[in-house]
């Protein structure tokens, strides 16, 4: 294709014959397209223009990432400038720049823009300029400059200008393509080093134990990298470490402190065998280096299958269940301590607090978000009973098997996950004898009312809360609750009306009604919250309280911390959201 | 709800007193940051504080952390068993210096 322009170029010197302008346009394009080396394409490109318009030198400014200097990229003749940088607003190619029209400078002594002074340091003699701006719609990436004309006296003429505003035209366009096409590799390139990535992390999960091995795993990631882990890590004495960790946020930063974090985990639980110790330390270690505000939720500890019982610390993750030998009682275990990474030295000598926990011949269940938070088949969110419910109905499965049916019933077909899945189940193989002594879970009484006691209705405004909140403590005496029951109960409707307060009728000249239900239900309290808004959306109320320590977002989990359930039924007829709150008597 | 400002010590004594909800806390909230921009040692008196919610929650670490950026000395004093309850509930019972009265408070810093 060379000898080609380097043909034409020849015929058209010879023969001076305009009508092969369009014929060596064409001809350049192509070689611009195939070419993938921009300096090799800009430098071949000049010396062509250079060559086919007469010149003795030429030169491609292009404008750098601040729009403040035009840099020289290429340049052909007897001094190389390239790097050469001048503000955009300087000079015979600062003014081309800012006018986007080419110009013609016959003699550059009469202009006063032209600078002398890269001519005063290269010895160089200018005499006469064309310039011409590489403009793409309203955007302008340089200019691309020549340099006294080879013949005659040395000046330009008037066809010269065309000439190279035709040529620039083509270069606009092979310089714009090999952006583009550089932004298309490093797209590539990035999708290529992610997938490295998730390859990594996928190793750094724990190989899977045997059918007889008591502790089995789960991680499935949401994008190609997991913010969520877990380990199991068998000790010669028979005990096995376990954790289930979350990182706040997704993407490859949390997949970097994901791998931080379960490193530290495998790497500092060999020298200790206290859960409370070892998350002191891991926590010492990610405060020290800094997070940049992410941090970590983690339940972890020592499983010990001589005994059936298990050590644990949980720092601010979701609650971990026990499901009792029979399949039939649960039992949860709150987090008490906040997550990892958020600040240092909060712990007492012992390190974060850690339970005892006496499997029993049960099953012990640690879930991240993405179990409780996953989208069921009808749309609506798993939520901690659904996540109940779907255990219990695999409880008689093998480990391996239930982890497969229970992420694989919130696992929508043609839909990637919401969050990151991970779950570990310990199963205890009490002994039958065990099983039986196991206590059976108490009868439900059935020696308890039922009815309406209390309806509330108020406009929506935070100074009514304190009614509310009255009413509330008069509906949990008629109750016979005791104090703590109140304090929390109270809460729990205080925070759900303040959303309504806060959220329901905004954009309204003047807050509509709340109203709030007190309903016994034999052992159970229910308290309907109703207001008559546009239904919410619900994908946007989450529980974030931990998320961060920052202002906001404490309610929902206040909320659900402190009732048995907390979720939005359909509403009846007039009524725009119905928000449920169970309490158990 | 009343916010009632008296120094003692060299600290400032931020006396709370009623219910710190939606309505009130973002008087709190102004009262506390206003404080830390002009002291280094506030105590906030939380035994008249009947009940507090999770917005008056946010103000408290709100000003926890304005204070802990100035390098100021931030505490509660007096938390009754009900504002206790949703402290620890937003697991923030560790998070915050925490004491049985205002004394103790200033004596931890001392």
């Amino acid at each position: 294709m060379s000898e080609a322009v380097d043909e034409m170029i020849a015929d058209v010197v010879d023969g001076g014959e305009v009508r092969n302008h369009l014929g060596l346009i064409a001809a350049m394009t192509r070689e611009f397209t195939a070419t993938r080396d921009a300096d090799v394409m800009a430098k071949t490109g000049l010396e062509r223009i250079t060559k086919y318009v007469g010149a003795e030198a030429s030169s491609l400014f292009l404008i750098d990432d601040n729009g403040k200097e035009l840099v020289c990229s290429a340049c052909s003749g007897p001094v190389d400038i390239t790097g050469l940088r001048i503000p955009a607003d300087a000079g015979i190619v600062g003014r081309v720049y800012n006018e986007r029209s080419g110009q013609m400078v016959r003699d550059v002594t009469k202009d006063a823009d032209f600078g002398a002074m890269v001519d005063e340091q290269t010895g160089f003699t200018t005499k006469s300029i064309l310039c011409a701006p590489l403009s793409l719609g309203d955007e302008c990436l340089g200019c691309i400059e020549i340099i006294n004309k080879n013949t005659g006296d040395g000046l330009f003429e008037a066809d010269d200008l065309t000439l190279l505003e035709t040529l620039a035209g083509a270069a606009t366009l092979a310089i714009h393509n090999f952006r583009l096409t550089q932004q298309v590799v490093a797209q590539e390139r990035e999708r290529h080093e992610l997938e490295l990535a998730a390859q990594i992390q996928r190793q750094l999960l724990p190989p899977a134990g045997g059918p007889e091995f008591p502790v089995h795993g789960i991680n499935m990631a949401a994008r190609s990298v997991s913010g969520d882990f877990y380990d199991i890590l068998p000790l010669a004495d028979g005990r096995i470490w376990f954790n289930v960790g979350d990182v706040s946020g997704k993407g490859m930063n949390a997949a970097l402190l994901m791998a931080k974090t379960s490193s530290l985990f495998r790497c500092l639980a060999k020298a200790t065998d206290s859960p409370g110790r070892l998350f002191d330390a891991i926590n010492s270690e990610l405060c020290e280096t800094g997070t940049h505000g992410m941090f970590v939720t983690m339940a972890g500890g020592l499983f010990d299958p001589a005994t059936g019982k298990i050590l644990m610390a949980n720092a601010g993750h979701e609650p971990p269940l026990l499901l009792d030998g029979y399949g039939e009682q649960f039992t949860f275990f709150e987090a008490e301590a906040p997550p990892l990474g958020i600040m240092a030295g909060i712990a007492g000598p012992e390190g974060y607090p850690s339970q005892e926990i006496d499997l029993n011949g049960g099953s012990f269940y640690i879930f991240t978000d993405g179990l409780t938070e996953a989208t069921t088949f009808g749309g609506g969110m798993l939520g901690i009973d659904g996540a109940r419910a779907l255990i219990r109905e695999h409880a008689e499965e093998s480990p391996d098997l239930q982890l497969n049916s229970i992420t694989g019933a919130v696992r929508l077909p043609g839909q990637s996950l919401r969050d990151d899945l991970t779950m570990l189940i310990i199963q205890d193989s009490g002994t039958a004898e065990e099983k039986a002594a196991a206590a059976a879970p108490a009868p439900v009484s059935d020696d308890v009312v039922s009815g309406q006691i209390l309806r509330i209705r108020v406009p929506a405004k935070a100074n009514r809360l304190k009614v509310i909140r009255a009413g509330t403590e008069q509906a949990a005496a008629f109750c016979e609750a005791d104090e703590a029951w109140t304090v929390d109960l109270v809460m729990a409707v205080d925070e759900a009306c303040q959303n309504v307060i806060r959220h329901a009728y905004v954009g309204w000249d003047e807050p509509g009604d709340i109203v709030v239900d007190f309903i016994r239900d034999r052992d159970r309290l229910i308290v309907h919250l109703m207001d008559f808004a546009d239904p919410v959306d619900q994908s946007k109320i989450k529980s974030r309280d931990l998320d961060e320590v920052r202002p906001g977002g404490l309610g929902v989990h206040l909320i659900k911390s402190v009732t048995d359930e907390a979720i939005f039924v359909d509403p009846p007829e007039g009524v725009g959201n119905l928000f449920k709150l169970t309490k158990r008597l | 709800m009343s916010l009632e400002i008296t120094e003692k010590d060299g600290a400032t004594i931020v006396a709370l007193a009623g219910d710190v909800d939606l309505q009130t806390s973002p008087a709190v909230r102004q009262g506390l940051l206003e404080c830390l921009e002009t002291h280094d040692q506030v105590v906030v008196d939380m035994s008249q504080v009947n009940y507090i919610d999770s917005s008056g929650v946010a103000s408290l670490v709100e000003a926890f952390q304005v204070s802990r950026k100035k390098g100021s000395f931030f505490a509660l004093a007096h938390v009754s068993t009900a504002a206790m309850r949703v402290l620890s509930l937003a697991r923030l019972d560790k998070v915050f210096s925490i004491h049985e009265s205002t004394e103790d408070a200033l004596a931890a810093n001392g």
